[in-house]
């Protein structure tokens, strides 16, 4: 859907897009209920690998394998179901959970052991010997991909039937379109400064236009430095960036990210960017903007609060 | 000790071995819980863990490190090079080709059993082009220009995978960064299967060709004067070897270390003629194989280490302790 999404230069036509963005973002949220749901206690719904996942009823024992669905999760209240964690779900304060180690490659008998009714996993492109392996032993296998904006609502929809938390997960929806609409209101009208989002700086890696962070950049007033980039997460020449000289350079790591602009300041290449000599590069927690899910809100307001500090909430 | 009796050391150990690598793993259970899943009369969970992950794993593991031991002491009596192991000719790198591509290009269609037959095939491949500018220079197969085109070639598909690589999204780099590091995590009894198939052949017709090894790791000459079909031998003992390691990286992707070093150990520990060599290497790889792997699986339980990094951090110290073990 939002492939075509175009640089808005004109500000009612942007604000028209949004709309018709979080209208859609509405219907994609209701999840899709799978033909020929049989008792009243079981769920079907179908996931981002198009496999229709059954349950006898809600899911009681959860691991989910990526932070953003684990704070999907949590954010719907699904504390007691949750019955274990990966190495990564950091700082929500499940870390006494046992971990099944990395998301992507976790123990298998570690999450066999804790006997999981539902493990929500990463839908790959390519082979997923992880899913069938936990299906073939009868564990239902949620394999979401989450990508852009719509992709968290239909995450938190369909994580919410699955669990048996349907009117939190329309209220947790409701209630994220409400802060996205918010921040979208507040820079209506703006200049939208150029910004390029740093996922990684050798080799210069930025978030493409499919991603839910161009969504976010947009919708806090700003324009990505490479719209052309059709790629996720492209690679991007560093030359092209010094000819069109970013406004703002968005730094996903709170934490390392000032001994990283130090560094690059020094660095052939880096140190023609104004936005780097003159102060505008944004440190942001990686926890808040890398996760697809229920805090896309807040980042939406910290890259806002960035880009365009005098519309910042007082 | 007589070489029989060696044998069956390094068969108990083998066995040992593998009920180690039953017994323990990332989840603590009993012994009597264990017992309890292999009969199947334990609760679900563990029989599934005993029986459908850490048995397969365990077998899958021996299956591998015995083929890629026995192919390693094969090539290098065949190359006459104490370098060579069973990716040396290129075979790894067909294997790569066939299985990054078949990641990268079918996405989600990319079953593991379709990445394993597109590796199998690329790793076929290799061989048989390697195979084809060897035997096109000269008029008998002159085993340098082999191992030098087999070099060349596994160079060739190297660049064949970066090149994917570089145009793959972030997902099917990912799978393909994950089978390049090898893992035995994807045992099944159906892959099991599909690899004894060409194990159990390939290994009795090397044990058939070790008197014939013998005389051609002293010299193609002196093996001819003795009434050895050296051509014969070359090209069988190649192709076997070659097939037995694209069978092994298919369904495992690529375990360094283990066809280098396991032969080597056998003849510094007891040195002896092929006849003793290639059961002692199936043996030994097979025990080392296990316990590397079950290493992989429990030192930082649950973050699994690659298999690859255990061989490696296990197997050089004590190589380099025989090594100076046999100067002393």
């Amino acid at each position: 859907m939002f492939s075509t999404w175009p640089r808005p230069t004109h500000p009612a036509r942007a604000a028209l897009l949004a709309t018709a963005w979080l209208a859609l973002g509405a219907c994609a949220g209701e999840g899709r209920p799978a033909a020929g749901e049989a008792q009243a206690d079981s769920v079907s719904v179908v996931d981002d690998g198009g496999r229709t996942v059954t349950l006898p009823r809600p899911a009681r024992r959860v691991i989910a394998l990526m932070p953003s669905a684990t704070e999907t999760l949590l954010a719907l209240g699904v504390r007691e179901g949750l019955v274990g964690r990966t190495d990564f779900d950091t700082g929500m304060g499940i870390d006494s959970l046992p971990s099944v180690g990395g998301g992507l490659d976790p123990s298998l008998e570690t999450i066999v052991s804790l006997r999981p009714d539902l493990v929500v996993s990463w839908e790959t492109s390519g082979p997923a010997p992880l899913g069938d392996r936990l299906r073939a032993m009868g564990i239902p296998v949620f394999a979401v991909k989450t990508e852009d904006t719509t992709d968290v609502f239909r995450t938190v929809a369909s994580l919410g039937r699955l669990t048996g938390r349907g009117a939190a997960a329309d209220s947790l929806a409701r209630a994220l379109r409400g802060e996205l609409e918010a921040v979208r209101r507040s820079v209506a009208g703006q200049p939208r400064p150029s910004v390029f989002y740093m996922a990684w700086y050798d080799p210069p890696t930025t978030a493409g236009r499919g991603t839910f962070i161009a969504q976010l950049i947009d919708l806090a007033g700003g324009r990505s430095l490479f719209p052309e980039a059709s790629a996720l997460w492209p690679n991007v020449s560093l030359e092209e960036m010094v000819r069109r000289q970013p406004d703002f350079i968005v730094i996903p790591d709170a934490e390392n990210g000032a001994a990283r602009v130090r560094e690059l300041r020094t660095t052939p290449g880096w140190r023609e960017l104004r936005a780097l000599r003159e102060g505008r590069a944004v440190l942001l927690p990686a926890e808040v903007v890398n996760r697809p899910g229920p805090r896309i809100g807040e980042a939406a307001r910290r890259l806002r609060d960035a880009l365009h500090p005098a519309a910042a909430a007082p | 000790m007589k070489p029989a009796l060696r044998l069956l050391l390094l068969a108990l150990a083998a066995a040992l071995a593998l009920l180690v690598g039953v017994r323990v793993g990332a989840v603590p259970l009993s012994v009597g819980e264990v017992l309890d899943g292999v009969r199947g009369t334990g609760d679900a969970a563990t029989v599934a863990i005993v029986r459908r992950l850490r048995l397969p794993r365990a077998v899958l593991a021996a299956l591998v490190g015995g083929g890629l031991a026995a192919s390693g002491a094969t090539f290098q009596a065949l190359l006459r090079n104490p370098l060579a192991e069973p990716y040396i000719m290129g075979v790894s790198g067909g294997a790569a080709v066939g299985a990054v591509l078949a990641i990268v290009l079918t996405g989600s269609l990319a079953s593991g059993g379709i990445v394993a037959l597109c590796a199998f095939a690329g790793a076929l491949a290799a061989v048989l082009l390697v195979f084809r500018i060897a035997s096109s220079v000269g008029r008998a197969l002159d085993t340098r220009i082999l191992l030098l085109a087999g070099v060349v070639v596994g160079a060739f598909f190297n660049a064949c995978i970066l090149l994917a690589l570089t145009f793959a999204d972030a997902d099917a780099f990912r799978s393909a960064m994950f089978w390049i590091m090898g893992s035995l995590s994807g045992a099944t009894w159906r892959s099991i299967g599909v690899l004894a198939a060409v194990f159990v052949p390939a290994i009795l017709l090397l044990f058939a060709l070790a008197r014939s090894l013998d005389l051609l790791a002293v010299g193609e000459e002196t093996a001819a004067a003795l009434g050895t079909r050296v051509e014969r031998t070359k090209l069988l003992a190649y192709g076997v070897a070659s097939l037995l390691t694209a069978a092994s990286v298919a369904v495992s992707g690529v375990i360094g270390f283990v066809g280098l070093v396991v032969p080597h150990v056998v003849r510094m520990l007891w040195g002896g003629g092929h006849r003793f060599l290639l059961p002692a290497s199936v043996l030994l790889g097979a025990a080392f194989l296990v316990l590397a792997d079950t290493l992989a699986r429990t030192v930082a339980a649950p973050t699994e280490l690659p298999v690859g990094v255990v061989t490696a951090f296990v197997g050089v110290p004590f190589f380099v302790y025989l090594l100076r073990r046999r100067q002393a």
